[in-house]
């Protein structure tokens, strides 16, 4: 009996306060033309957390390492919209790898960044080269004395893995 | 026209750099410097701040900006769970709120005895990212935007970082 | 500024449409004064994430008042006066982290900017972020209210009488504010090449 009471009320009291109109205001319409990007990578999320959520897990780390991840962040939300468009495609494709292939570029790019200049300069002409030749072609390059020869051993994992892992970004 | 200068009103040749004086004025000015050295000077130079100030743009808003403004507008309108319980006894006159407030309290604790468990679920705000992921990303991003492999994209001005 | 010339202002109008509940004309506001908004900001604080971030706050606050909006002034000085609060009080907030990081918001060795090759020459580019360097930094010396006076006049092409009511202040202190930061931004400035 007396949980039938309990139940009862407690039923009547949840159904008065789902059937309340719940909206004071309704949140003024967003205007056309103004599109979303596309890929919601953990820094634009972060980007649309409020300023005192971001700085609640600012705060979990030591001072100086908070400062360098705001500078970087700035960094990053600096880019000019292009680039970073760009640069968001490339890490959305990136982030779909698997686990293990995500390692491989990291090291890579690691690797890439090591190289003087020139070499740096080189090295990515022909991962773009590399991008638009067919697999049978790029194999084939791959395997050839005068490759070998332009290209150190690390040079030629570079190239290989990037062309084949890493996506161009769309023309 | 008395020079400006001498008449303790130089801030005539910054407006007029400016384009801010009216044309008589203009026209005056424009005469006097014809013959004063120091006036025409000290207008071209604030000529040259004004224009070398237009140096300075700014970069375009971004395209998420409209939605991260409306989701926390959204975010302020959703009433929390409390409101949504007590929106409907808002309105209730105080005789009939007070022992129905009573009542329902007692149940309350009736319901919390027998069944001593039972606890608000704690509210979190779905789309937070730990620190530590942002880390990750930006460190992957860094990685990869030291792949410059897009051919130079067609600009309409010098924009450099 | 009385009731009868806000009539004469059309943001004004539709800040009073927002208040009946017509929400699109908050979106109209918000595409036509965004821009001005961030850009003043950006100007003002020195980095784009943080003046996107107080436009945000900036634009809610509107939203928030629109239940108790008068229009009393003209809508853009209501709009800058909450954007200068509020840029003042994050630059007074956030100085001491400031005065430990570079003023740029790009350096030269940024990580991205190896992404896409630039147009025009090197020492073209050179030439320009040396210029825009010292063009920031001299704004950025400026004392703060003749700053925000430089950039809503120069930057808004606002009224000498509309950046007093932003600034609580009279035109003549307002003409005197400007008068005396273009003064010390000539002897800074006037020797920059202008490419």
């Amino acid at each position: 009996m007396r949980i039938g009471l309990y139940l009862g009320l407690a039923i009547v009291w949840l159904g008065i306060a789902a059937a309340a109109d719940s909206a004071p205001s309704t949140p003024p319409e967003r205007p056309a033309g103004r599109q979303a990007q596309a890929a919601q990578n953990p820094i634009e999320r972060w980007n649309e957390m409020s300023p005192e959520e971001r700085e609640r897990e600012l705060a979990k780390l030591p001072p100086a390492r908070a400062r360098l991840i705001r500078q970087r962040l700035r960094l990053y939300n600096s880019l000019p919209p292009e680039e970073k468009q760009a640069l968001t495609e490339r890490y959305h494709a990136f982030s779909q790898l698997p686990p293990d292939k995500q390692d491989i570029v990291r090291q890579r790019l690691r690797e890439f960044h090591q190289l003087p200049p020139d070499r740096r300069v080189t090295v990515n002409g022909e991962v773009r080269r590399f991008r638009s030749m067919p697999e049978a072609q790029r194999q084939e390059v791959l395997n050839s004395q005068e490759f070998r020869a332009r290209f150190s051993p690390t040079e030629q994992q570079i190239i290989r893995d990037i062309s084949t892992l890493v996506e161009a970004p769309k023309q | 026209m008395t020079c400006p200068i001498e008449k303790g009103k130089p801030e005539l040749l910054a407006e007029f750099a400016a384009g801010e004086l009216d044309m008589e004025t203009a026209s005056a000015l424009e005469q006097h410097m014809a013959g004063c050295g120091v006036c025409r000077t000290r207008a071209a130079e604030h000529r040259a701040v004004w224009e070398v100030l237009d140096v300075w743009e700014a970069p375009p808003v971004s395209a998420e900006f409209d939605r991260r403004l409306y989701r926390r507008i959204e975010a302020e309108a959703r009433p929390s769970w409390w409101e949504r319980i007590v929106e409907p006894f808002r309105a209730m006159p105080l005789r009939q709120l007070v022992p129905l407030t009573a009542t329902t309290c007692l149940l309350m604790v009736g319901v919390l005895l027998e069944r001593p468990g039972l606890t608000v679920p704690a509210t979190r705000h779905a789309d937070t990212v730990r620190i530590d992921q942002v880390e990750r990303t930006l460190d992957d991003m860094e990685l990869l935007g030291e792949l410059g492999d897009a051919q130079p994209a067609p600009r309409p001005h010098a924009n450099v970082m | 500024m009385g009731v009868a010339a806000a009539a004469l202002d059309y943001d004004a109008e539709l800040m009073l449409r927002v208040k009946d509940g017509d929400s699109a004309s908050f979106g109209q506001l918000l595409d036509k004064h965004r821009g001005s908004v961030v850009h003043f900001l950006y100007r003002l604080v020195g980095e784009q994430a943080v003046a996107e971030e107080l436009a945000q706050e900036v634009f809610l606050r509107v939203y928030r008042s629109r239940g108790s909006y008068e229009p009393t002034a003209k809508f853009t000085t209501w709009l800058f006066r909450i954007a200068t609060h509020l840029a003042l009080n994050w630059l007074r907030d956030w100085r001491h982290e400031r005065n430990q990081e570079r003023l740029d918001d790009g350096p030269v060795d940024s990580p991205y900017r190896r992404i896409y090759d630039r147009e025009p020459s090197i020492e073209q580019q050179l030439v320009y972020q040396v210029n825009l360097d010292q063009v920031r930094r001299a704004v950025a010396a400026l004392p703060e209210k003749q700053r925000v006076a430089v950039l809503m006049h120069k930057y808004e092409e606002m009224e000498y009488t509309q950046i007093a009511k932003v600034l609580g202040c009279s035109e003549s202190a307002v003409k005197s504010l400007l008068f005396r930061a273009y003064e010390t931004l000539r002897a800074r400035l006037a020797h920059v090449e202008r490419s």
